[in-house]
């Protein structure tokens, strides 16, 4: 074997290891995360330009199949939808916030990076303060309440999804008025907590945010109850929830 | 310089597709289009391996937020293509339809590592359809490296 050969099987195996170890220690995102966000910051102006591209092609496709105009419908029936959930949930929705609600735009972000190591914790959007985007914003899919917005730089902003286990809110079963707490497993699942036993037939009924706290606004559409998940024969069940986003198949998320 | 025009247009190419297709591996294969072209006996091999590693610590960084995924297939792709290619006697690398072929999979195999190995070693069911489709879109840039590969060889010649 000439010293050339052994040198580049040397140089290999140290890049090799080096790549190993790296996989090994960085499967949590925890600390890498600023350097991911900051990287991502550094190539937002070589890269605006395929960005405008593609949003240039959006465009011309949705306004080609007339879906510009199904989007509107949508947008003004959701907002409606909001105020008359505030309405009913017992609220006097104040004129000038229901005009900001009239007027606000669903805005839309593109899911950029969702780490296969925490793939049911949290994602990555290309939109952040630059767009309006703030800590704690609930995001959907669907419709559907999908996350809340966690930390948030200029160019991207971090989503905690509702199958994380950290992700704990209150929530309502809309039918019953009964309130528990919606948490995920980490593993895909979404469970609806501490709903007393002994209250009839509950799958397929509504879930929705509850007025509970101030971390989100209530009325928030969730999903739908599949079965019981656990007797903790203290009095309590715990539900499975068929979220109403689909949690394996978006691309993109609204706001 | 080429590589790093590569690298961002393979960058540039995905956010804009945004996931819709597969992308080729245009940097990994323009660093083992390199290395297949370097004129002067094994002095683009060492940095080729720096190289790889560099180039798939910034993808890893950029799209799957875990640093060493790509990168480990890019290693062991410019690994094994240099070994393979040293193999060779630099008086049989000149031309012969035959020895295209022995290019066309040197090139092939960086398309080929760099998504399957993550698979291998983590686990997953990305399914043959997922990398069937990938080579079907590697195809064309593997044919336009072995046209210039094969271009530069008869001018030489």
């Amino acid at each position: 074997m000439s010293r050339s050969t052994v040198q580049e099987l040397a140089h290999g195996l140290i890049a090799l290891i080096l790549a190993l170890f790296l996989l090994g220690v960085s499967s949590g995102l925890g600390i890498l995360k600023g350097i991911v966000d900051l990287w991502a910051t550094l190539l937002f102006i070589p890269e605006y330009p395929a960005v405008i591209l593609r949003e240039s092609y959006l465009t011309w496709r949705d306004k080609s199949s007339d879906l510009e105009k199904l989007n509107f419908e949508v947008k003004r029936l959701r907002n409606e939808n909001a105020i008359l959930r505030r309405e009913l949930s017992g609220y006097k929705v104040a004129p000038d916030i229901i005009n900001i609600i009239k007027n606000s735009n669903v805005r839309m972000a593109r899911v950029s990076l969702r780490a296969p190591m925490s793939w049911w914790d949290e994602i990555r959007l290309d939109r952040g303060s630059h767009d309006g985007i703030s800590g704690g914003m609930p995001v959907f899919h669907n419709g559907y309440l999908t996350g809340r917005i966690t930390t948030v730089s200029q160019m991207t902003s971090w989503a905690e999804l509702i199958t994380s286990p950290s992700f704990m809110i209150p929530a309502v079963i809309e039918e019953t008025r009964e309130l528990g707490v919606i948490v995920g497993d980490g593993s895909g699942s979404v469970l609806l907590k501490y709903i007393p036993a002994g209250r009839g037939t509950i799958p397929g009924m509504k879930v929705s945010t509850a007025m509970i706290g101030e971390q989100l606004a209530p009325g928030l559409p969730i999903g739908t109850i599949a079965g019981e998940y656990e007797n903790t024969h203290d009095g309590y069940i715990t539900y499975r929830v068929n979220p109403g986003a689909n949690m394996s198949r978006f691309y993109t998320v609204d706001f | 310089m080429h590589l790093v025009f590569l690298w961002l247009v393979e960058d540039l190419l995905t956010v804009f597709t945004g996931g819709a297709a597969q992308i080729p591996e245009l940097f990994i294969l323009g660093v083992a289009y390199k290395i297949l072209t370097d004129d002067e006996e094994r002095r683009f091999n060492l940095p080729a391996i720096w190289i790889a590693f560099a180039g798939g610590i910034l993808w890893d960084l950029r799209w799957v937020g875990i640093p060493g995924f790509f990168t480990l297939g890019y290693v062991v792709a410019i690994l094994i293509i240099i070994q393979i290619w040293e193999v060779i006697p630099p008086q049989g690398r000149t031309s012969g339809n035959g020895f295209y072929y022995i290019v066309f999979a040197l090139l092939e195999i960086s398309q080929l590592l760099p998504p399957v190995l993550p698979v291998l070693i983590l686990g997953g069911g990305t399914g043959w359809i997922f990398f069937i489709r990938q080579q079907i879109y590697s195809l064309p840039a593997i044919l336009i490296c072995l046209w210039l590969y094969v271009r530069k060889i008869r001018r030489s010649n």
